[in-house]
């Protein structure tokens, strides 16, 4: 389907890809003070906890375009260029940043504070990894 | 830690050496280092028996799959003492991303707690053959896969996005980093030991280069290329008694990641609010101002740093560093100017992680500088990005 790099889930992030797959977006919460984290820490950055015990609960996946940039060489293989990254700051919770493809593509003209809501790419039969779409004033 | 620096003023470099900076060469790192460590040694007035303690920071920082070799395309503080044949009594590497102004605290420590009396701080950069930071993985365990399956990776497109960021909220553009590259490769271009060594680098060129992560270029990052500094630090007692003018360390300020993000996400306003900490500890522990500085050596390894910098450390408004810069404000050739990249900084030598900036405020402040040495008593490089990184007053009238 791809010749994109795959990530490897493991035990700190097997709910978040499985949930990636569905297309829906589930972030470590820690089980102590309620706060989002990502990625998941063996303490929670927020409390300290060194037993967070993260569960994995589905946030909006909506958010603000904090930046961006156009890449037009990746160092990655497996990535056609040019695309557009767009740092998004999530309305779930304060600080809580994602870095994604803009799936509109990279001539898409773009303003800080431009609303988006995360879209989801298969990269093959069991993953999905997460990217984020234009979403008009919500 | 709050008011002066305990050691303020009771640490000098008394010595340095650097190599020539190229992009390549066949010799070993270690080679390298062990000939610029020795003549930094002689520059002293020293002889290797007489260095006790050695610092540094060894990391090769490439996101390409290079296996680091010590001696060979990275260079210990451990292998350099053993290879040198003195007497170490205290050998200590830095781990972390603030290399630099790090492995230079430690050379302080050791010397003012006199866990040594004679201090190697060394830095030795290395450029591998094949593609520096290309990375041919086609699967990322760990950290990375938090990042690298969306095709976020290496340094380079997080700073795009804070260069981007900068940009869009304060007015800035490609003409204004054409600016301060051009100022850098200026000042590069001065330098006999640069690579960029009669090679200045013309507006036109620089706005003629394509991005490769917008708004960035090649030109806006430093090149890969070999080169070693060595300094040699000692107590300003002891000082006294070496050949060249003492040069002392006033103060220092160190700034750490303030929010948990998935790796390299390194933001405009995390680096503005960690830097306001870092400035106010430097300031704190010099006893002096931005004010009294005559010359700010600031980190720019990528362009938009330089902006970055000259804001936190308090030298023109925020969102005002790329106007600051337009008018003349580190232009080398204006003597009241800062001169921020008037030792040609990493766009203007190549990839030193912070030489460049040590090395000129030592040679303006011990009177070395030579055709290019301004009238400077007190000085301030930075090393990294203010979340991450350092900076160090230095003087050459302590109070």
């Amino acid at each position: 389907m791809t010749n994109r790099p795959l990530p490897v889930p493991d035990e700190t992030s097997a709910p978040y890809w499985a949930a990636c797959a569905e297309h829906v977006l589930k972030l470590p919460r820690c089980s102590s003070c309620g706060e989002f984290t990502l990625p998941p820490d063996v303490t929670c950055p927020h409390c300290q906890s060194p037993e967070p015990d993260f569960t994995f609960e589905p946030v909006s996946g909506r958010g603000k375009v904090r930046t961006w940039t156009v890449i037009r060489h990746s160092f990655l293989s497996g990535f056609e260029v040019p695309f557009l990254l767009v740092d998004v700051e999530l309305d779930d919770q304060p600080h809580i940043r994602m870095v994604g493809r803009l799936v509109d593509g990279p001539e898409t003209p773009l303003r800080i504070g431009d609303r988006v809501a995360v879209a989801f790419e298969d990269l093959s039969s069991d993953i999905a990894v997460p990217a984020f779409t234009l979403a008009g004033a919500s | 830690m709050s008011g002066l620096f305990a050691a303020h003023n009771r640490i000098a470099v008394v010595g340095y050496a650097h190599s020539d900076v190229v992009r390549r060469t066949a010799e070993p790192l270690g080679i390298t280092a062990l000939r610029t460590a020795r003549a930094a040694i002689e520059d002293a007035g020293l002889t290797p028996e007489q260095i006790d303690g050695f610092t540094s920071s060894s990391l090769l920082p490439s996101s390409g799959e290079h296996e680091a070799q010590d001696g060979i395309s990275v260079v210990t503080s451990d292998w350099l003492a053993k290879h040198l044949g003195g007497h170490a009594h205290y050998v200590a590497g830095f781990q972390g991303i603030g290399q630099l102004t790090g492995s230079l605290s430690l050379a302080i420590s050791t010397l003012a707690s006199g866990a040594a009396d004679y201090v190697l701080l060394h830095r030795a950069l290395h450029n591998p053959a094949g593609k520096y930071n290309d990375n041919p993985m086609t699967e990322f365990a760990g950290d990375q896969q938090w990042s690298a399956p969306q095709g976020f990776f290496g340094a380079l497109p997080a700073i795009a996005m804070v260069c981007n960021e900068y940009c869009q909220r304060y007015g800035a553009d490609r003409e204004s980093l054409a600016d301060l590259v051009v100022e850098a490769r200026k000042n590069g271009a001065r330098l006999p030991w640069s690579y960029w060594h009669d090679k200045p680098l013309t507006r036109e060129a620089y706005l003629a280069e394509p991005p490769i992560n917008d708004p960035m270029s090649r030109l806006d990052c430093d090149i890969p290329v070999q080169g070693v500094g060595v300094f040699i630090l000692t107590t300003a007692e002891r000082a006294r008694d070496l050949p060249n003018k003492p040069v002392y360390i006033s103060g220092q300020g160190f700034g750490y990641p303030l929010h948990h993000r998935i790796p390299l996400h390194w933001t405009l306003d995390e680096m503005m609010e960690a830097g306001e900490g870092l400035a106010r500890r430097l300031w704190e522990s010099s006893g002096l101002g931005p004010g009294d500085i005559d010359t700010a050596q600031v980190y720019d390894a990528f362009s938009p740093f330089v902006y970055i910098w000259l804001e936190v450390l308090g030298f023109c408004p925020v969102g005002e560093a790329h106007r600051f810069v337009r008018d003349g404000g580190i232009d080398s050739d204006i003597p009241e100017s800062l001169g921020a990249l008037s030792g040609g900084g990493a766009i203007g030598n190549g990839r030193l992680h912070g030489l460049p900036q040590l090395l000129e405020c030592y040679l303006q402040l011990s009177g070395r500088a030579g055709e290019r040495q301004r009238p400077t008593t007190n000085a301030v490089m930075s090393y990294s990005a203010p979340h991450f990184g350092g900076a160090v007053v230095l003087t050459n009238d302590p109070v």
